[in-house]
Parts: structure tokens; C-alpha cells; sequence
């Protein structure tokens, strides 16, 4: 085995939960309020329904091909070289997506507090910090994440009850009436498709001490996972109301901002650094392990932790080429991500499940 | 004393030289007039005395508190004796009185019917004559040499090929007396002493159960120093003690003088800041670990007990919370947790805050500490570190001075360092009450992670002052990584953490009544602990009846 490791449900339920909010937690309610303005809050639900029939689909994918992880069984269900070509594109996209969020981590660190300090600096940093944990295994980063979510979901009720007192309820109205469906339909896709990172359920499932309940792991960390969206996104609205969550980046920083209390705990800034870091360490972490681990599954290599610095490097230097600007940066986040994300979130899963089920494979192995 | 003749002596130095010329291990070759166990292991008794003397006594040549008294068995010049052993080792009134008084002197009141022949002599001294408590046989000379350095006392019997060792140990050494690095209000005060018997005496006093299990290996091929190995039976988990053998029976060192020659020889991780093996000084310690299912390793000559597998959640756990009622303890626990949080940050944030983050502050407090700062000629960082490393010399040398230049120590220490470097300018106010904190912060938890943690204040401190709070907030993260990797004798060092069971008994403390299980993390041998219902409720109100 490449990874010797073996975790229990509730640590995969911790660290799917901390992988997909790590980012989304900042970046979704500007750009869903932008669309769904005060019915943001129902596009959240409706997200949170995409994210658990792509949960779905990818546990049950897995489940037909026990201990094998999603760079191992598109060989079995579409031959050899199609399918290895399929686990390339997904290391491909796991490599794009970190990459991407290593950028917005440094675009973000930098343009919120220090932004006078190369973004380089930032990133080498959190990058070196990941894969030390990639390179002891998955039990480290979970063990981590064990301590990391606490610190999150605590920091993230701090905030909401500290600015409870600038909320105001009517903000949220008129509800639909104003908006129709279309809108909300729109504004629940970048939602759905952060979400949808769940599908890298399909690289963790074999490591599972008890496989059989990875359909209730995926579906609570979802549930989780809208749950703090649908806190985060509803505490924009009703302090700012749509029009001013639009205008910013980054709702969540601002919504500290107005927290004042007693004259002493002013600006709280550090919570949301301190979030922001450890989560983005563990959703770095989490696809860092996917990359090197997939790379050494399909090139057939008995260890993945050669691979972890040449990774490292390949992930920093991308993330510095990728975008040439912030606005570059946002325009792409907002549009051209998304096709990415459906791509390989629903269609290329959705695509191998019905040529699975039509030459009736993987059936056998799990009734063996 | 017997008087060996030279050539004899060498001969049997000559003998030894052209084994050790086969090729025996390179370092019994460097010692030349020394003997080795794998020679002293050949060696065997003979039937007559006076080559028995010969053979020990040139073993033990030119050692001078090693005492031969030759004498007759029962006053009679028909069988000879002789007595070798330790002067300062053993018990000089049990040696007198039970033994030698005894075989010179009492033996011809026990009755018997025949003479004290030499066939006989050897049963007899046994079966009725020696008073002492523990006897052995044997016929080994490296046996005899080990007991008689062990503080045993060996009796040789002229016509028999085999030595008498009987147990009457007794040297001066020091008296239980309280525990000095481990202070407790309430609970027992006794501590461990330097004497390996003493120890296992007092767990033994505080387990009254068969299942106490005390094995003794002997390491160190020169001190052949005992080590024994204690764990219970049934709570135990059997593979961490297989592996506790196992790795101790790996060690083959010249010396073994403190338990910490054994630490460093069997911990997992030898370059991590972090000990993933637990020592301590306090016998009601570690029989609470044994009865979590931990293993204690006991080294003869010194008072602290190795206790594995370590978690790291023990370095906020004290003897004392157990004693104390739960929710005193759970809140004194918290305190220790936040006084861990301050040895490593405080320092890090103030120096990041001061330099990098000025928002971060009320206005009221920026400026005051501004008004303080204005003065000082270094960076934050440079003032922080400098006060930082001083204050470390002055611990060091608080530890090493002799008593009677503690005070010029401190004054120095403190008013010269605080007060003037203050009024000098030389460092802002705030930045000594801040190392100040931070130095009695580190004094609040256990002493062992204290340590680890100063240490790694300073790393951290480096990158609080380049790179501010993000810095700090990098270094909490990699310090937590490198937690995450630390396993001690396979139990993973950072559990348990948040929600994944065995939590109460980490940073709070649940009381006993609701502490049901053994940590499942460390032995699943035999999970109850505490059986369920005991919470007291009160008896209903006599008056309502």
C-alpha cells in the first residue's frame, strides 16, 4: 500500500468538512450575493442538495471498486490507457485547483493584511507547512484537522454572536418574490460546486477504516459544510444587506471589522487570519496528499514521499503563473472555474458510473 | 586476606590474554588488565577452597573494600570457610550475627548426630545454620563476582564446588523524603529515592495486587546497572510492554547512570523538541499510569521512573488534580493549557502586534505602549529576544548557583536587568512585564513540555518578528504537524484530541464518579474503571417523609 494509514469516520466527516470550507468560507458570499442578492440564503440550500447528490454519486462509484481510489478504477472501468489518461486529467485537476487556491490564499493574505510582503513569502510558507504533513501520511493532516475544525467552527460562532448585534432580519426580504428562480438557481452554482469538492471522497474512501458507512461520512460533512455557509452567508446579508456583500471581496473580514466590545476587543481581524490559514493548510494538505498520492498510483510507484518536494515546487510556481492579476484572479474564480469544477465534479464521475453500470462492472467485487 | 602468588596471578591473566586475542569484541581488547563477562561466563567453581579464593580474589585484585575473612566451620580446623564481601554494601551486624556467629559459634549447639564432616557441612550451613533471609547456590564465578559487587555476601565451603550467597544488603543512602521537583498541596509527599528495591517497594505499598508485575534486567556492561520493568497485568497492554522488552533488550551501552541514558536509547522520535517518554519523581504518579495501562521503567540509582507511552495532553496533568475535587481541577487545568499558549506566544504576538500590527489594538493601549517605546533604540524583535535569552541565563544560573550567591543572583537579576535596563532605555516597560509573564507562564505546566516549548519560542519569536502574525500563525501550525507525527510506542503523541473519545480527562478533568472508562487510546486490555451509578445523590429530606 502506498499509504499505510487508516482513518475513522469521524475523522473523514472532520477533514471533508474542513477541506471544502477552508476556502469557501471567505469566497462565497460576495459572489453568490452578486446573483441571488437577499435570497442568497436559498441558494445555499439548493447548493447544499447539488453537493450531496454529487456525494452521492461519488461513494457509490467507489463503492463498486473497493480499495481503489479514483486514479485506479477509471483503468478498470474504461481499459488501460483511456483510463490512466482519465486519472491524469484528474491529478491535472487536483494539481489546477491547488494551485488556484494557493494564489487566492496569497492574493487574500496579502490585500487583507500585509500588503507590502511579496505573496511568494506567504505562499512558500503554508506550502513547506503542508508538505511536511503530506509527506508523514494522511493520519498526521487528520490529526491536525481533529484540532484545526474545533478552532474553525468555535471561530466562526465567535464572530456571528459578537455581530449579532448589527444584524438586521428584515434585510432578507423580500423573499423570492423579487428574484424568481432563475437568479437563485445561478447564484446556488459556485456554492454547489465548492461543495462538490467533496468528490474527493473518491480519493479518500479506500483509507477508511469502515468503508460501508462512507455514504453517511459524505453526507454529514455536507450537511456540516451548508451549514456553516448558510450561517456565514446569512450574517453578511442581514448586517450589510446585498448591495454592500456584493461590493466586497471578502464579506466575512468587514462583518469582523464592525465588532466592537467593551472598548478592548476591536478588530478581530486575527480570528479570521488564524481560520484562514489552518483551514486553507488542511484543503491544501488534503489535495497536496491527492496529488502525490495519484501521480504514484498511476505511475506504479511503491512511495509517494519522493514526489512530495518536486509537487511542491510545480504547485508554487503555478500558482504565481496562473493569474497575472487579482482581477484576473476574480474573473476567472467567478466564470471559467466553474466549468472546470462540473467537469470533473459531476461529469466525468457521472460518465464513469453509467459505463460501470451498462458493462455491469464493479458488481462483482462488491458482492464478493 | 589470601595471598595469591604471582604465578598464578599470571597465569590466569595469561590465559585471559589469548582468548581475547581470538577476537573478542574490540573494546574488552582495548582493556588490558581487565577481565570480561564473556570469560568471567566460562568460569567455573572447583571443589577446593583455597583455588576458589585464589581464582575471586585475583578477579578482584587490588579492589580495597572488598573484604575475604577465611575462618573454621564450628571451631574446628577440619572444614574451612571463607566470607567475601563489600565492605559498605552489605549489613555489618547481619554479617557478624547471623552468619559468622552463627557458623563459628552456634553451630556446635545444633544438635546432630555425627561430626561436622565436609560432605556434611554445605547441607547443614543451609538446612540450619545460616539466619538469613534470602540464600542462593550456585557454581558460577561470574555469578558470585556479581553478587558480591551487588552488596550480597558469599560463603565458600572448603570440598564443595559452590558458593552460598546470602542476601544482607545494607549501605547508607538516602531516606524518602518529599518530592522536589514535583510539588503537591494535597496527596502524598513521598518520592522515589535512588535505591532500585526502595522504589518498588513503594509501588508495590500502593498496589496491593499479584498482577504488579516487576522484571529486572540488568544493562550497562560495565555498571550492570538493574532495570526493571513494571506494568499491570491485565490492564496492561501486552504489546507496548513486548515492545518495551524488546527495545530495552536492544540497548548495549558501557554505562547506564540515570534513567536518561535509557530515554534517549528507546524513544521514538530522538530529534524531536517534544519527550515522548515520561519521567517522573512521584510513586502515586506512576501507579496512576500503570493503572491506565502505561509501562514504568525503574532504573537503580536514581529517583525518576520512565513511564510510556506518553501522551502529550499529560504535560497540563497533575497528580493533584486527581486528589482535588473535578471542577477546581478542570479550571486549574484550563489555566495550565493557557499558560502553555503564553510560554510559546505571548512573546511571538507582542513583538508581531508591536511591529506589524498596530490596528489590532485599542487606541488607548497603541498609545501608551508607543509613549513607552519611544525611547528604546532596538526593533520590537531585537528587544523581545535580547530580554527572552537573558532571562533564560538567569534560569539556568538560578538552577546551577550555590546557595550562598542566590541573592547577589537575584538582585542582579532582578533590578539591575528589570528596573535599570528600563530606566535606561534600554528596553520598553512592557516588553519585561511581557517576558516576565512568559517566564512564570512557563513554570505552570509540567516541566518536561516547558522546556520543549521554551525552546520553540525562539524560532517562533524569529518568525513573529519578519513576517508578524502570519508568521506566528505558520509556526503554531508546523509545531501542531509536527505533534500530529509524534507517536509514542505506537500511540499517536497528540490524542486524544477534540471529540474522538477518552476526552475526559484532558484538558478538564470529569470527576471519578463519571470517569468510566480507561483511555482506550493507550490499552483496550480492561476498559472499566469506575462502575456506573456512583454519582452521591443526596438522601431525600427527612422532614418530607
Amino acid at each position: 500500500m502506498l499509504e499505510a494509514g487508516k482513518i475513522d469516520s469521524k475523522q473523514a466527516i472532520f477533514l471533508m468538512v474542513s477541506m471544502v470550507i477552508g476556502t469557501a468560507l471567505v469566497f462565497i458570499s460576495s459572489s453568490t450575493a452578486r446573483l441571488a442578492r437577499q435570497d442568497s440564503w436559498i441558494s445555499i440550500l439548493l447548493a447544499i442538495l447539488a453537493g450531496l447528490m454529487i456525494a452521492w454519486l461519488v461513494v457509490n462509484l467507489n463503492l463498486r471498486f473497493p480499495g481503489k481510489t479514483l486514479f485506479q478504477y477509471p483503468e478498470v472501468i474504461l481499459g488501460r490507457w483511456p483510463g490512466k489518461l482519465v486519472a491524469l486529467l484528474y491529478i491535472w485537476f487536483y494539481i489546477h485547483v491547488s494551485a488556484e487556491i494557493i494564489r487566492e490564499y496569497g492574493v487574500f493574505l496579502v490585500s487583507a493584511f500585509m500588503p507590502e510582503t511579496p505573496m511568494i513569502v506567504f505562499e512558500i510558507l503554508i506550502v513547506a507547512v503542508a508538505a511536511y504533513a503530506v509527506r508523514n501520511g494522511l493520519e498526521v493532516f487528520t490529526r491536525v484537522n481533529q484540532v484545526i475544525l474545533p478552532v474553525i467552527i468555535i471561530s466562526v460562532i465567535i464572530l456571528v454572536v459578537l455581530a449579532a448585534r448589527e444584524m438586521d432580519f428584515k434585510r432578507l426580504l423580500p423573499v423570492y418574490i423579487d428574484n424568481g428562480a432563475v437568479p437563485i438557481i445561478k447564484g446556488a452554482v459556485t456554492p454547489a460546486l465548492r461543495m462538490g469538492e467533496i468528490v474527493t471522497m473518491a480519493v479518500l474512501i479506500p483509507y477508511l477504516k469502515h468503508t460501508k458507512k462512507a455514504y453517511r461520512i459524505a453526507s454529514t460533512a455536507t450537511m456540516i459544510t451548508g451549514f456553516l455557509l448558510l450561517t456565514a452567508i446569512a450574517a453578511d446579508l442581514t448586517i450589510f444587506g446585498p448591495e454592500v456583500t456584493t461590493g466586497w471581496f471578502f464579506p466575512e473580514l468587514n462583518m469582523v471589522r464592525m465588532i466592537h466590545l467593551a472598548n478592548f476587543l476591536e478588530r478581530m481581524e486575527a480570528l479570521i487570519m488564524v481560520t484562514w490559514v489552518a483551514g486553507v493548510l488542511i484543503k491544501i494538505s488534503v489535495y497536496y496528499w491527492a496529488i502525490a498520492l495519484g501521480s504514484a498510483q498511476l505511475l506504479d510507484l511503491k512511495d509517494y514521499r519522493p514526489l512530495v518536494l518536486p509537487v511542491g515546487v510545480i504547485l508554487l510556481a503555478l500558482s504565481i503563473m496562473i493569474h497575472d492579476s487579482v482581477m484576473d484572479l476574480f474573473v476567472y474564480t467567478g466564470t471559467f472555474v466553474n466549468f472546470v469544477l462540473i467537469i470533473f465534479e459531476a461529469v466525468i464521475p457521472l460518465f464513469l458510473l453509467v459505463v460501470a453500470v451498462i458493462r455491469g462492472q464493479g458488481r462483482k467485487q462488491n458482492q464478493g | 586476606m589470601a595471598r595469591f602468588t604471582k604465578p598464578l596471578r599470571s597465569r590466569l591473566l595469561g590465559r585471559r590474554k589469548s582468548s581475547s586475542g581470538k577476537g573478542d569484541s574490540s573494546q574488552e581488547q582495548a582493556v588490558e588488565n581487565a577481565f570480561s563477562n564473556q570469560e568471567l561466563q566460562k568460569l567455573e567453581l572447583s571443589a577446593d577452597l583455597q583455588a576458589n579464593l585464589l581464582q575471586i580474589m585475583s578477579i578482584l585484585s587490588d579492589c580495597s573494600d572488598v573484604v575475604c575473612r577465611e575462618f573454621d566451620f564450628a571451631q574446628e580446623e577440619r572444614v574451612k570457610l571463607a566470607l567475601i564481601y563489600v565492605d559498605g554494601l552489605v549489613d555489618k551486624t547481619q554479617v557478624s550475627d547471623q552468619i559468622m556467629r552463627r557458623l563459628m559459634l552456634d553451630a556446635p549447639l545444633v544438635k546432630q548426630d555425627g561430626e561436622f564432616t565436609r560432605a556434611r557441612a554445605l547441607n547443614l550451613i543451609k538446612k540450619k545454620l545460616l539466619t538469613v533471609h534470602q540464600i542462593e547456590e550456585t557454581n558460577q564465578v561470574d555469578i558470585v563476582i556479581d553478587a558480591v559487587l551487588s552488596g550480597d555476601t558469599v560463603l565458600l565451603v572448603d570440598g564443595h564446588a559452590c558458593a552460598i550467597i546470602s542476601v544482607a544488603r545494607g549501605w547508607e543512602s538516602r531516606k524518602i523524603d518529599e518530592s522536589q521537583t514535583e510539588m503537591v498541596v494535597r496527596g502524598p509527599r513521598e518520592a522515589f529515592v535512588e535505591t532500585l528495591r526502595v522504589n518498588t517497594s513503594l509501588l508495590r505499598r500502593k498496589i496491593h495486587n499479584p498482577n504488579l508485575k516487576i522484571e529486572t534486567i540488568k544493562l550497562g556492561q560495565v555498571t550492570k546497572t538493574d532495570v526493571a520493568v513494571v506494568y499491570i497485568k491485565g490492564i496492561v497492554n501486552d504489546k507496548i510492554v513486548t515492545e518495551v522488552r524488546e527495545r530495552l533488550s536492544r540497548i548495549k551501552i558501557d554505562a547506564v547512570l540515570e534513567s536518561g541514558y535509557i530515554e534517549e536509547l528507546i524513544e521514538d522520535s530522538p530529534w524531536s523538541p517534544f519527550s515522548t517518554v515520561s519521567h517522573t519523581e512521584r510513586p502515586d504518579k506512576v501507579a496512576a499510569q500503570l493503572l491506565e495501562g502505561r509501562v514504568a521503567i525503574l532504573v537503580d540509582g536514581t529517583p525518576f521512573a520512565l513511564t510510556v507511552p506518553v501522551l502529550f495532553m499529560e504535560s497540563l496533568q497533575f497528580p493533584e488534580d486527581y486528589y482535588e475535587r473535578a471542577l477546581i481541577a478542570s479550571a486549574v487545568r484550563l489555566l495550565r493549557l493557557f499558560s502553555m499558549f503564553a510560554t510559546l506566544l505571548v512573546p511571538s504576538l507582542y513583538v508581531a502586534i508591536v511591529t506589524f500590527h498596530h490596528e489590532m489594538l485599542p487606541t488607548a493601549l497603541l498609545l501608551s505602549l508607543a509613549g513607552q517605546r519611544e525611547a528604546v533604540p532596538f526593533p520590537a524583535f531585537v528587544e523581545a529576544f535580547g530580554m527572552e535569552f537573558t532571562f533564560e541565563i538567569l534560569r539556568e544560573a538560578g538552577i546551577r548557583l550555590p546557595r550562598q550567591v542566590g541573592q547577589a543572583v537575584s538582585i542582579v537579576g532582578a533590578l539591575i536587568i528589570g528596573e535599570a535596563a528600563v530606566r535606561a532605555g534600554l528596553v520598553g516597560a512592557a516588553t519585561v512585564i511581557v517576558v516576565a509573564f512568559t517566564g512564570i507562564a512557563s513554570f505552570a505546566f509540567l516541566y518536561t513540555a516547558s522546556i520543549s516549548l521554551r525552546l520553540l519560542r525562539f524560532p517562533v519569536l524569529v518568525l513573529a518578528g519578519t513576517l508578524g502574525l502570519y508568521g506566528v500563525i505558520c509556526g503554531v501550525l508546523a509545531i501542531l504537524v509536527h505533534l500530529a507525527t509524534l507517536r509514542s510506542f505506537g500511540v499517536p503523541y497528540l490524542s486524544p484530541v477534540m471529540l474522538s473519545g477518552d476526552m475526559k480527562d484532558t484538558a478538564i478533568r470529569v470527576p471519578w464518579w463519571a470517569m468510566l472508562k480507561r483511555p482506550r487510546i493507550i490499552s483496550m486490555a480492561a476498559p472499566q474503571r469506575v462502575a456506573r451509578g456512583l454519582k452521591p445523590t443526596p438522601p431525600p429530606a427527612r422532614g418530607k417523609r
